[in-house]
């Protein structure tokens, strides 16, 4: 094989975004391809195959009793002794029967009917986000747009009640930047952050034990798993999961959704024109640019695929954004188009562990990408884009942008209150 | 053919009832039903593009 290897297990592989070029190779010439590691093998063991056509991709994800999730953890990574088990506490790494028990937990608060109803609200948020920012002409867009409808939401459908919100987000930000050392100093760190998330957790338990909610935690508190409920140790770790699939993906999301936006401006104006096209722009942003490039699965058994030999217990690693550009099933693939007809990307994953937050996710895509692109359409980069570290999450850290200020959609016409010294002082009292 | 859904699957995503209303109902308690157990010939392609395209893979089609 002539390929200078890129080692995929490195996050620098990934430092100047996906590296889309090395993947149309390998889909060309070798799809199915042995990584060897050579970036802190200790960590993340001998090699792995990289899977980067569509079909497989869809084909692992069908078959989760012989690509297992359970076996070995879903990244690249290897997980040992008490990280291996702590792993499997969450949804993310478990494999049927039990994955589709814990599923069906939360499923039932994430179908479309019932996001249909939240969206209004949801659209509320966006409105508020945007208020937030119109009048100044400049942010940084992930900390103060992409970071907020997703904190706020996920938060408010688990209960975490709103003082407590600001906390736990910084402490959430930690656990997706975990190769990221300017996010944090160390896997270790990591590893506190996530010990931090499951003590919240306890928290949550505590507020719901007593007084049914209509929220998350208390569904998760008062369900049952083959008639047994969540020890704390699963309740905590399930709480994680919600919050670090529920925060960073969203928000890397609409980053990079914003980035395309401004890189192709021909394709915003169509936006701007014709909103209705706005769905079918959130359906591209997941197909161009999927929040999450890799999961791992482990063989339970030998496998054979386009002729190479997989052996049981041989790491196998999907790539998302790989088969999302596969030329054999988009047709001009490296084109963004909001226009495209692309309903089968695999941008939120397909089958056994489809993203369960994907009408969620949607919805506030849809949401966020209206305000934006009816009150600062003609919003531009203002500064260098900064990248997270990473080869699992495709995130940006930072993206300063300007636009023509505007009015908060709240703004009230001001009123003439000369000659009432009462209601000046009134209206000064309200506007601190 | 015969209509087949695995229920432990079946999030009520909805994205069969789009694709071919006459057979797949999602109801106002997001339960799936089938409305046409044995649809007729003409709906394959239909019926075809919905077990492509359902995000939890949970239809197929079975041969009588």
């Amino acid at each position: 094989m002539a390929f200078t290897d890129l080692d995929l297990s490195d996050p620098d592989s990934f430092a100047n975004g996906f590296p889309h070029e090395y993947f149309r190779a390998l889909r060309r010439e070798d799809p199915v391809h042995w990584n060897e590691t050579h970036f802190d093998v200790e960590r993340n063991g001998r090699g792995f195959w990289d899977i980067t056509k569509y079909e497989d991709v869809k084909m692992m994800s069908r078959n989760p009793m012989l690509f297992s999730s359970w076996e070995g953890g879903t990244n690249i990574f290897e997980l040992k002794g008490d990280d291996l088990e702590g792993s499997r506490s969450m949804m993310l790494n478990m494999d049927p029967p039990l994955h589709v028990k814990y599923r069906r937990l939360v499923a039932k608060n994430f179908t479309p009917r019932m996001i249909d109803q939240l969206e209004p609200h949801i659209r509320d948020l966006a409105r508020e986000i945007i208020d937030s920012i119109v009048e100044r002409g400049s942010c940084d867009f992930v900390t103060e747009v992409a970071a907020q409808l997703p904190m706020k939401t996920i938060m408010e459908i688990v209960g975490v009640p709103e003082e407590d919100q600001q906390h736990l987000f910084e402490v959430s930000n930690k656990l997706v930047g975990f190769d990221d050392p300017e996010l944090q100093g160390s896997f270790d760190e990591g590893r506190m952050a996530a010990a931090e998330v499951c003590m919240y957790g306890q928290k949550l338990r505590e507020l719901v034990e007593e007084c049914p909610m209509d929220n998350l935690a208390s569904a998760l508190y008062h369900g049952k798993v083959d008639g047994e409920s969540l020890n704390p140790l699963q309740y905590n770790y399930f709480f994680l999961i919600l919050m670090v699939a529920g925060n960073e993906t969203t928000r890397t999301l609409t980053s990079n959704g914003m980035r395309l936006l401004m890189e192709n401006p021909d394709e915003r104006r169509k936006l701007v024109e014709n909103p209705s096209l706005i769905p079918n722009a959130v359906e591209e942003f997941l197909r161009y640019n999927p929040a999450v490039m890799h999961f791992r699965r482990t063989l339970t058994d030998d496998y054979e695929l386009r002729g190479k030999k997989l052996k049981k217990g041989d790491k196998v690693v999907m790539w998302y954004p790989s088969a999302n550009r596969d030329e054999d099933v988009f047709a001009d693939p490296d084109r963004f188009d909001v226009t495209r007809n692309i309903p089968e990307h695999l941008g939120l994953g397909i089958g056994e562990h489809y993203c369960l937050g994907a009408s969620f996710a949607r919805a506030q895509l849809r949401s966020i990408f209206t305000e934006i692109l009816t009150r600062v359409p003609d919003m531009e980069l203002a500064g260098p884009i900064r990248y997270l570290r990473s080869n699992f999450i495709h995130g940006i850290k930072e993206m300063p942008v300007r636009y023509t200020p505007a009015t908060r959609s709240d703004a009230q016409p001001v009123q003439t209150t000369e000659g009432c010294p009462f209601h000046q002082a009134e209206s000064g009292a309200v506007s601190v | 053919m015969k209509v087949v859904v695995d229920y432990d699957l079946c999030e009520a995503n909805a994205v069969c009832m789009r694709i071919l209303p006459e057979v797949f109902q999602v109801d106002d308690q997001d339960s799936l039903n089938i409305l046409i157990e044995h649809p007729p010939e003409a709906m394959r392609d239909k019926l075809k593009e919905a077990v492509r395209l359902c995000p939890r893979q949970a239809i197929s089609i079975q041969e009588d």
